[in-house]
């Protein structure tokens, strides 16, 4: 089991010490049980981190957000910036690192094994007629538990229930890239790998998959909450927003009304299908599937079963492994002999 | 006027709507949203929370087509003004909260500035209200922001939850002319009736809320902290997603952009679509300068806006309390919150 107070010490150590920066990590929300992402600066404040399965989000992003920041300031730091990270999170700064966003002394990665239990999922919840903003804390209760709490209860759920899908398929949550990590690497095998897009397939023919997908991608609003939340999305000029970020003070009006759109603003289903599946083929190889997409996504659309689709296509034909070890080059711009090449003619 | 309808019979009062279309919140793909109701296929109940969505999209849709260009050899572009030519449409069960938005709206679309678009909208679009006897959400705030759970602008009939029978009063005309659709299915209120309705109004207005502190007084203390450092700080873990202002029955920021459907010869549809202040290059001039480049500035400009400068042009909050924006934050990023910390005076 993890003891909080370790974590919480490390953190006040590493700030008060000088040896980092900021300390990105988890701290109780306003809005009920649900913990939420914070960067704390003050190593006072390190005693409000916590950590319980609310803990959901890939803090990785924050690093991309540092970074940007640091760029659109013009400051270069001395000290790198420390960061709880779970397995999922590891690694997505693995990947980060294979495609040299920050360097690898940029960053202090304070590792929290999720050992058996994982992150819980909202809407599982939901199904059980608990609403996460009427609850005030959630917590580990032993290997297997998770104990949810209002002013006056507490109710206890296996938690293999209301663990998200992501947690159950995970193979490994345990953060292999760190400079100090709490808790045990232990396995987990509560769902086989890709179980969710396997059920996915086997209750659809080819043809009802696309209607499917089709219908999906006409209920997308386009709030980009699934491109925001993903760490590997950090283009500063992504394919649907082609009239921004590269706009400089020498670019020609000419260049400006010539610029190509690729996808429109307007949710119609075409844009949105271009959209997504742009989307899901420029993480194909980089997705280390840590479910925030799917999560966040205000109406539900199953962002996952795009995501994990590429990501067993790169396992199974590529053989390769997302985010497994910063020595190997990243997906896309690496290739083996023996790499398939029966679909070039 | 003033009805009673049986619950078992608000399917029969939608049949007999006839020349409008009838929408009501379904639980679909996960989420509560308002679909179209098929006369006689679908039956309705309205126990339900609040739809992830408000109506918003009914008189300012996601996607607005203009008009459409068209290059003709050696002529002027020809220009087709589009314009939305829906049948009247009726939106059941909606939340006082999402009633005041209309009152908002039309207040930028539809006096000083008219944009024909909403008002052709608008002017087919009726709201049959649904009272909240308990806080649909842990997140609703509707008193903090002038509103209440019985509040009735923008809607054209209350309908209060008795049980087993819901107390139909009209607010407009159209509320009148919806009721006399149904006719036969209504009854008189008895004194019993109204007494419990009065009864469940006071019980509403006693439920619990989230809490503005001060409110009366936050558009002159937003101003005061303008340059209050806890802007940024809050908004630190914002990722720049746009659900707080898609998700908010007020937000109305768009973009405008040509579509091209063929470019020789030249053909395409200028599109109005929403826009969000959160997105980091929602304020990119075309000379590549950014005045709000940190997050913290944009959810200041949130905040400003629909607490102060509304309030300022308008005599009321733009905020209509609905909870949407926080219950929908990804990371937990909380108005109230936000709001009652940067107000907060040395004494609170």
């Amino acid at each position: 089991m993890i003891k909080l107070q370790d974590i919480k010490n490390r953190a006040r150590e590493l700030l008060a010490n000088g040896e980092v920066r900021a300390v990105i990590g988890y701290r109780n929300g306003s809005r009920g049980m649900a913990a939420e992402p914070a960067v704390i600066a003050d190593p006072n404040d390190a005693a409000n981190i916590v950590w319980n399965p609310s803990c959901v989000h890939n803090l990785a992003l924050y690093l991309v957000d540092d970074r940007k920041r640091l760029t659109r300031k013009q400051e270069t730091p001395t000290k790198p910036i420390a960061i709880m990270a779970k397995g999922c999170d590891a690694r997505a700064i693995v990947v980060l690192l294979q495609e040299n966003y920050f360097k690898r002394e940029d960053v202090y990665i304070l590792g929290v094994s999720c050992e058996t239990t994982g992150m819980l999922d909202e809407h599982k919840l939901e199904q059980l007629k608990i609403r996460p903003d009427q609850f005030t804390a959630v917590e580990f209760d032993g290997d297997d538990f998770v104990l949810i709490k209002d002013a006056e209860t507490q109710q206890r759920f296996p938690a293999r229930e209301i663990m998200a899908d992501r947690c159950l398929e995970c193979r490994n949550p345990f953060p292999k890239l760190n400079n100090a990590v709490f808790g045990e690497e232990k396995a987990r095998n509560l769902a086989a790998p890709f179980s969710a897009l396997m059920q996915f397939e086997q209750n659809a023919t080819q043809n009802t998959r696309w209607d499917f997908w089709q219908h999906q991608f006409e209920r997308c609003i386009r709030c980009s909450a699934c491109r925001s939340v993903c760490p590997m999305c950090y283009c500063e000029e992504c394919i649907v927003d082609s009239i921004t970020y590269s706009v400089m003070p020498d670019t020609t009006a000419e260049e400006k009304a010539n610029r190509i759109r690729w996808i429109e603003r307007s949710a119609t289903r075409a844009n949105n299908i271009g959209y997504h599946l742009t989307r899901a083929l420029h993480l194909a190889g980089r997705c280390i599937d840590c479910g925030e997409c799917e999560r966040v996504c205000p109406v539900r659309i199953p962002l996952r079963l795009l995501n994990t689709k590429l990501e067993r296509d790169a396992r199974e034909r590529f053989g390769y492994e997302p985010g497994a070890s910063v020595e190997v080059a990243s997906f896309v711009s690496s290739f083996r002999d023996n790499d398939p090449g029966n679909f070039i003619r | 006027m003033e009805k009673i309808l049986n619950k078992i019979q608000l399917s029969d009062w939608i049949a007999a709507l006839d020349g409008w279309e009838s929408f009501a919140p379904i639980l679909q793909d996960g989420i509560w949203s308002y679909q179209p109701i098929k006369r006689g296929v679908n039956s309705v109940q309205l126990e339900y929370p609040n739809t992830t969505q408000p109506p918003k999209n009914f008189t300012f849709p996601q996607r607005e087509v203009f008009f459409t260009f068209e290059q003709i050899k050696g002529e002027a572009p020809r220009l087709t003004q589009i314009l939305p030519t829906d049948k009247p449409r009726v939106i059941f069960g909606v939340r006082p909260c999402d009633g005041q938005a209309l009152p908002r709206m039309d207040r930028l679309f539809n006096e000083q500035f008219a944009d024909i678009y909403y008002q052709k909208r608008r002017e087919n679009l009726a709201y049959v209200g649904l009272a909240c006897n308990t806080p649909p959400s842990r997140n609703c705030f509707c008193k903090a922001v002038g509103g209440s759970p019985f509040a009735t602008n923008g809607l054209d009939i209350l309908m209060t939850d008795l049980g087993d029978r819901y107390l139909v009063t009209a607010v407009t005309a159209i509320g009148d002319r919806l009721i006399d659709h149904g006719v036969q299915l209504f009854s008189e209120p008895t004194g019993r009736d109204r007494a419990e309705a009065g009864q469940l109004r006071i019980a509403a207005l006693k439920q619990p809320q989230r809490a503005i502190q001060e409110s009366a007084t936050v558009p002159k203390r937003l101003k005061e902290q303008f340059a209050s450092p806890l802007w940024e700080e809050l908004a630190r873990p914002c990722i720049g997603c746009g659900i707080c202002t898609y998700l908010c029955p007020t937000c109305h920021c768009f973009d405008i952009n040509d579509e091209v459907a063929t470019p020789a010869p030249l053909r395409g549809s200028r599109i109005r679509t929403w826009d969000t202040c959160q997105f980091p290059d929602f304020t990119m001039h075309s000379s590549g300068h950014n005045p709000r480049t940190e997050v913290g500035a944009r959810l200041r400009q949130r905040i400003n806006h629909k607490l102060q400068y509304f309030y300022e042009n308008f005599g009321m909050f733009q905020c209509t309390g609905c909870g949407r924006c926080i219950s929908g934050c990804p990371v937990g990023i909380d108005i109230i919150a936000v709001v009652n910390q940067v107000t907060a005076t040395p004494e609170n």
